[in-house]
């Protein structure tokens, strides 16, 4: 775990994850008050929720991936990659290190906004709370099942086509699926086109896994069956994200 | 009883071929090498690097078979870690604790600012921090063999000498093939392995010349 170690060295003597952390945890508290919340101070606890999941969005789409696709890119041409293959560590292995490196950083921030949203913004109600609990447990696994694989492909694609492609891709991937698709989803209600139709089947629908309407609108938690069902959903797109990644990764230059 | 410390050794076939499109070189004769130094000497662009990579699995041969029993490690000249790690945590990353304390000690007998950010250090002391993490990652009881791409570019004669010392009193069980352009024909080479007209060869022995100003007038 060589490349893991050097990787989370980095990470950590880079600061910036300093500032992604300190986000995470004050912007959510401070959020809320810049908005006219005089008018109706109950609404500040789902402002905090949103705020923090919101800004937990961010900082993984800004900060991981553009961490990941650096990482990616930087071991393939610092000579770094043709190093740990002399030594034996394969290609996909070395890919998995430096994930579980981005990974070492994304799971605290996630633990830390699921602590905000449960002990800033938790409801007075005891079932409400109940539900609280659950919807933010089910909306971290989601989270993560959706900026993982991303993460993956950040590195892969940043070892292959350079940082910046490495960085565009998965992000506009994530802009795509959390937005775009539910524009493509209007277009095919409005007019009937059978290529749109099989855009939209074959596109990621990572906007399933933003439960932030949940949590503002306290709608409560999934029932088993539709959480299950999303997390089949999305592991099968993590395999075929990871399947691609492999793929694509590559530890040295090319000759 | 001593303890039994397994033999790193490469192995050449008698047509292994080397290269990217092109052939650039191919071993003449079957090459063996086993524990100790040995100097991987040509001119400009006639496969050192090549073989290396080669000999590290992360090239394809073009043609024949090499074997490599130890473990490798190619530290090759582009090889650069992040500009703001510093060697100290370089070393803490990369080396068993025995190993990154002993890596520690000798850099401070190099000189090297150890809490300096690698993307500030000289070419020179660049260089040492790759050779301290490769030499410190030899495990004792271990067959090792380090692949090292122009060690000596950037490094002053005190450097260079410091580390040519600790080859000679840490050899057994490691295996070094060090390709390099020397610059002082007194050059000490007991076994060298030249790339010539095309062709990879060994020579080691009673019969062959010692010194780098002997054989540099055989590398065409």
């Amino acid at each position: 775990m060589q490349l893991y170690r050097l990787t989370l060295a980095t990470i950590i003597q880079r600061k910036f994850w300093m500032v992604a952390f300190l986000c995470v945890l004050l912007l959510p508290i401070v959020l809320p008050y810049l908005t006219p919340y005089e008018s109706n101070p109950t609404l500040i606890e789902p402002a905090r929720a949103q705020a923090a999941w919101g800004v937990l969005w961010i900082a993984s789409v800004a900060w991981v991936f553009f961490q990941a696709a650096r990482f990616g890119d930087e071991t393939a041409r610092s000579g770094m990659g043709a190093y740990f293959l002399s030594t034996g560590v394969s290609r996909v292995s070395q890919m998995v290190q430096i994930w579980f490196a981005c990974m070492t950083f994304l799971l605290p921030m996630v633990l830390l906004t699921v602590a905000v949203c449960l002990i800033g913004a938790m409801p007075g109600d005891k079932e409400q709370a109940t539900m609280w609990v659950a919807t933010n447990m089910q909306y971290a696994a989601l989270f993560l099942l959706v900026i993982a694989p991303l993460a993956m492909l950040a590195i892969s694609i940043g070892s292959r086509f350079g940082g910046t492609v490495g960085y565009i891709v998965p992000l506009c991937l994530s802009i795509y699926g959390l937005f775009g698709v539910g524009y493509l989803a209007m277009m095919t209600t409005v007019q009937e086109n059978i290529f749109l139709d099989w855009v939209y089947i074959l596109s990621p629908h990572y906007h399933l896994a933003n439960l932030t309407p949940r949590l503002v609108f306290k709608q409560g938690n999934m029932v088993s069956a539709e959480f299950l069902h999303l997390i089949a959903y999305f592991v099968g797109l993590k395999l075929i994200i990871s399947m691609i990644s492999t793929i694509c990764f590559r530890a040295k230059p090319a000759t | 009883m001593k303890s039994q410390i397994s033999e790193p050794k490469i192995e050449l076939t008698t047509d292994l071929s080397i290269g990217y499109k092109d052939r650039l070189a191919v071993s003449e004769g079957g090459i063996e090498l086993g524990s100790g130094t040995h100097y991987l000497l040509a001119r400009n662009g006639r496969g050192k690097t090549t073989l290396l990579r080669t000999l590290a699995g992360v090239l394809k041969p073009l043609d024949g078979k090499y074997s490599c029993d130890g473990r490798c490690q190619l530290l090759g000249e582009d090889l650069v870690f992040d500009r703001e790690l510093s060697a100290k945590i370089i070393f803490k990353s990369m080396l068993p604790k025995e190993g990154c304390r002993e890596a520690l000690e000798l850099a401070d007998k190099l000189e090297l600012d150890i809490k300096k950010p690698y993307g500030k250090l000289s070419t020179g002391n660049k260089r040492k921090v790759a050779l301290l993490m490769a030499e410190f990652s030899v495990v004792e009881g271990r067959s090792d063999i380090l692949l090292l791409d122009e060690p000596f570019t950037g490094l002053d004669a005190f450097a260079r000498e410091i580390f040519q010392d600790l080859w000679t009193q840490r050899d057994r069980g490691v295996l070094r093939l060090v390709s390099c352009h020397p610059d002082f024909d007194s050059m000490e080479m007991a076994s060298s392995v030249l790339i010539s007209d095309g062709k990879i060869s060994h020579l080691s022995g009673g019969e062959t010349p010692k010194q780098w100003g002997e054989l540099k007038n055989q590398l065409n």
